[in-house]
């Protein structure tokens, strides 16, 4: 990997407000063939707008330009390693943006009669079956927009379901080393999170979920592999426990990379699940979205899924055989506008169909070997709290480079400079100055070689010239920039000086 | 394998060099009993040519709006898409990364927001914005929380006519704090004003859709006004089109505008991607959900961009986050960002006016066709109700056949509303498709009237 040696001063660009000459723009309109109409008396004088909202004005050249230049100051993973750990960023097969692109998919209104709509409901009803067949679950809805949408149904399904029981219960216990998300979601969903304390292996310490464990638990959130890459080997004993008390074992399927064609959460207790379209199933991330977070259950929870419902009637008594079923009265509601990320589930869709059974096997399988590559090789530079092979992503500690001065962060900038994506730092929280990382099956030896030269050239210079990493990154389009003044002198929209 | 670069030479020289034989070893901390040993019954694997195939025919059982004459929206508009939109957000910079935590690597993303929530402040006039929610149901849901945090009260007022999909979310959302939720009635289509008044108490939370889902403008001063004398919470869920012509939230004293973004240059895609935007007066921005960028400076002073207030979010504050939302619709807000951009202050209004002077053409030819009348008087922006003299479930099935989708029945979620057609007019429909629309209809109630 080699330093791009870019100048900073020619990078700086313009907001596309300060881009802006009055007069132009980059848009036009078919000539309006029917009579005009006056605001005023249309809406009523006082509805009218007084001051027009201050847009720019620009020509398609422009905004193009402008756009592009933007687009020249990112990272991402067409052009290297994005090993964020937690995050699955892996490279996105180029067919899948043509085949979202097509009209007979993103030209369909969520209004359109169910009978003109007969591909979309199939693709969503096969999807739907493909992901179950995954995770071992028996139902899945597609509704939920993103993986914080679909573990916010998951606790809302499991609060019907206690209720339909005579007690929606209050509590949802979460490992430490959990995603932010859990306890937000469980908080949302009107639980209070109980908080355990992984053992000293990073796994669920069963003693721990014993005593904290009772008659008010509705549920424990579980991401497995947990998020130190390692499988929860006594998951077995976890699920019995919980559901020993009459709780819900809930999988936060952040980290199914891992498992597709080697484990079956569904089939090894879990009773609900999300799933992330856009990590797993490569749609792509799209910089913070769209994604895709559906939720899969078991049979005796199927009927609180968030509705319409896809369902499928082969004999088409009705004339059609996919149709949307919003007689649902146990659901959950609605928890999107529509049907979900309709374009996301379609690369999804494409994805499992390109790879088939052996091939979801083989990513999965190549994700662990990546991984276990990565942490052979890195393991004399950093330290490593957890010994052992990893699932698909490891946690390595800059504890040993601290000592030096240089933290996770510094770390973190330096790869920036060496022309890697950095690794997710800080987290999970119970690792200090923690690099979770996380290479995915799409990696190359080579890349992977790359990535391992940076990491060893990083951890030399912290101890020959500590000053050098903790004055990263250079060669990106800014340096390191003061977060607490954007927190402090908050600006957040842009206003003319 | 298309995706997986490791030939078997390299996966040898791989495992090798991790001390072990087979990748069976990495795995063998899994219990053997929790392994799964068959093989997944899904389909595949196919070619890229057999994917591009089965694909296109699933395509080819949709009929999309290419293929028919639709006036269908009910708040998902088939508005026109500048090729530009759609080039920009297909550059891998921007579809292909992630989240923008690494702020130096990611600077295009997030002086793109930073754009985007100006873009969506001016528009609504609010003082700041979010970098945005899924859709402008979950948007309206989340106001209505934020609202909840600011008042201490858990009481909610919401008029009828809001979007159905918006109180059902909503609904779904409050279902668990125990919150009340009060049904406003209507009167000639919009907010009774004095029952909304009657229903609000101090820090009630009162959401608003101005255009509402029959179209129509809502008398918002007087509910404005309302709002001020029961010392309650104005959430104002708005077309953003709209305001491109009409009064913004900013100027009527809602606290918090929400709304579908959808039409501002992201396709109808059966309802999803969407964009849920969110603006705020500047004194609740550290209760809002979700991501926001701030601009900042480096340690040479040179400007850029990070996300910032990060304590309200749910990967530092967890259970005390003021949302769970990660994942936003962060391409989504992208495209409207150019789509803004491109067409600017004049051309946004020119579409505006072209989209309402077209609508109301259509109220005017379809009021016209022999016992079709608008169902309610007041003044609408790009979509109304018509009362048919027949079903509008029948309707829609004649004309269907012709390739006509006339525009959504009401029916599904009002029961005394059988007869009516929800319509919408877009840019994109000549005066030549309205008259054929207009025929069409009168053709079916001719025929009715016959029988």
């Amino acid at each position: 990997m080699s330093e791009s040696g870019r100048d900073r001063e020619t990078v700086v660009e313009p907001t596309i407000f300060e881009l802006s000459s009055p007069g132009r723009r980059g848009f036009d309109l078919p000539p309006l063939d029917v009579p005009e109409i006056d605001p005023a008396e249309a809406f009523g004088r006082e509805n009218v707008r007084s001051a027009a909202a201050e847009l720019p004005e620009l020509s398609e050249p422009d905004v193009v330009r402008h756009f592009t230049r933007l687009a020249e100051m990112n990272y991402h993973i067409d052009r290297g390693i994005y090993p964020l750990g937690s995050c699955t960023m892996k490279y996105n097969p180029k067919i899948h943006e043509e085949l979202a692109g097509r009209s007979g998919f993103a030209r369909l209104h969520p209004e359109a009669p169910v009978e003109s709509v007969q591909g979309a409901l199939a693709l969503m009803y096969h999807l739907a079956r493909a992901l179950a067949e995954i995770s071992g679950m028996d139902e899945v809805s597609l509704q939920p927009a993103a993986g914080a949408a679909g573990e916010l149904a998951g606790m809302l399904i499991t609060r019907a379901y206690h209720t339909d029981r005579g007690n929606p219960r209050s509590k949802v216990i979460v490992p430490d080393s959990a995603h932010g998300t859990n306890p937000a979601s469980l908080t949302l969903a009107g639980y209070e999170p109980v908080q355990i304390v992984s053992g000293p292996d990073g796994r669920i310490d069963l003693e721990a979920l014993r005593a904290a464990v009772d008659d008010e638990t509705a549920a424990v959130m579980v991401t497995n592999p947990n998020t130190l890459g390692v499988f929860e080997t006594q998951i077995a004993d976890v699920i019995e426990i919980v559901h020993a008390a009459g709780g819900l074992v809930y999988l936060d399927g952040a980290n199914l990379n891992a498992q597709m064609g080697l484990v079956r959460p569904g089939e090894i207790g879990f009773d609900l699940m999300h799933f992330n379209l856009h990590k797993t199933f490569s749609t792509p991330h799209g910089g913070g979205g769209p994604g895709s977070g559906p939720v899969g259950v078991k049979a005796f929870l199927a009927d609180y899924l968030p509705k319409p419902v896809v369902v499928r009637d082969e004999a088409r008594s009705t004339g059609v055989e996919y149709l949307l079923d919003h007689d649902r009265p146990r659901s959950i509601g609605r928890i999107h506008a529509a049907y979900g990320n309709f374009l996301v589930m379609v690369k999804a869709y494409a994805y499992i169909l390109r790879l088939g059974p052996s091939g979801l096997r083989k990513v999965s399988e190549n994700a662990v070997l990546n991984a276990n590559y990565l942490q052979a090789l890195l393991a004399p530079h950093y330290e490593l709290p957890h010994k052992g092979y990893c699932q698909h992503e490891f946690v390595l500690s800059a504890d040993r480079q601290k000592r030096q001065g240089v933290r996770a962060l510094d770390v973190a900038k330096m790869l920036l400079d060496l022309g890697a994506h950095a690794p997710t730092v800080y987290f999970p929280l119970i690792v200090s100055e923690a690099l979770m990382i996380e290479p995915t099956e799409t990696e190359s030896r080579e890349s992977l070689d790359a990535f391992v030269a940076a990491m060893a050239a990083i951890a030399e210079a912290s101890d020959s010239d500590p000053e050098s990493v903790r004055a990263a990154p250079r060669t990106t389009p800014v340096g390191r920039l003061d977060e607490a003044r954007a927190a402090r002198e908050l600006d957040v929209v842009w206003e003319k000086m | 394998m298309p995706y997986v670069p490791n030939s078997d030479r390299d996966r040898d020289a791989m495992l090798r060099a991790v001390g072990v034989s087979s990748v069976e070893d990495l795995l063998a901390e899994i219990p053997e009993d929790l392994r799964f040993r068959g093989d997944l019954d899904v389909p595949g694997p196919l070619s890229e040519l057999e994917l591009e195939r089965h694909m296109a025919r699933l395509a080819a059982l949709n009929r999309s709006l290419d293929d028919v004459l639709s006036f269908d929206g009910a708040g998902i508009y088939d508005q026109a898409i500048p090729a530009a939109v759609r080039h920009v957000c297909g550059m891998p910079q921007f579809s292909t990364a992630y989240t923008p935590y690494q702020a130096e690597a990611s600077q295009g993303t997030l002086q793109a927001i930073y754009e985007y929530q100006t873009l969506i402040a001016r528009l609504t006039g609010m003082d700041v914005a979010n970098a945005s929610m899924y859709d402008g149901a979950t948007a309206a849901a989340e106001a209505v929380l934020m609202g909840f945090g600011v008042t201490r009260k858990r009481r909610v007022a919401v008029p009828r006519s809001v979007h159905p999909a918006v109180r059902e979310v909503l609904a779904t959302f409050v279902a668990a704090s125990g919150a009340e939720v009060v049904d406003v009635p209507l009167a000639g289509g919009v907010t009774d004003v004095g029952a909304l008044e009657d229903a609000l108490e101090e820090g009630t939370v009162a959401l608003v859709g101005h255009p509402n889902f029959f179209g129509l403008l809502e008398p918002v001063t007087g509910i404005s006004q309302a709002v001020e004398r029961k010392k309650a919470w104005l959430v104002a869920s708005v077309d953003p089109l709209s305001l491109a012509l009409l009064e913004p939230p900013g100027s009527y004293g809602a606290e918090v505008a929400v709304g579908e973004g959808q039409c501002l240059g992201s396709p109808a895609a059966y309802g999803g991607p969407l964009l849920g935007f969110m603006a705020a007066r500047r004194r609740h921005i550290r209760r809002m959900p979700g991501r926001i960028i701030g601009a900042t400076a480096d340690t040479e002073g040179r400007r850029g961009y990070v996300m910032t207030l990060q304590t309200r979010e749910q990967h530092i504050r967890r259970e005390k986050a003021t949302s769970n939302i990660c994942t936003n619709q962060g391409l989504v807000a992208l495209a409207t960002t150019v789509y803004l951009s491109l067409l600017g202050k004049d051309g946004l209004r020119e579409l505006a006016s072209h989209v309402a002077a077209r609508s109301h053409y259509a109220a005017d030819a379809l009021s016209r066709v022999d016992g079709v009348r608008l169902r309610f008087d007041g003044p609408f922006f790009r979509e109304f109700v018509v009362e048919l003299p027949v079903d509008a479930a029948r309707v829609q099935s004649e004309l269907r056949t012709a390739g006509i989708w006339p525009g959504v029945s009401l029916s599904r979620w009002f029961d005394d509303m059988p007869n009516s057609l929800l319509v919408a007019v877009s840019e994109r429909h000549s005066r030549e498709e309205i008259d054929t629309l207009a025929s069409a209809i009168g053709a079916v109630t001719e025929r009715r009237g016959a029988e």
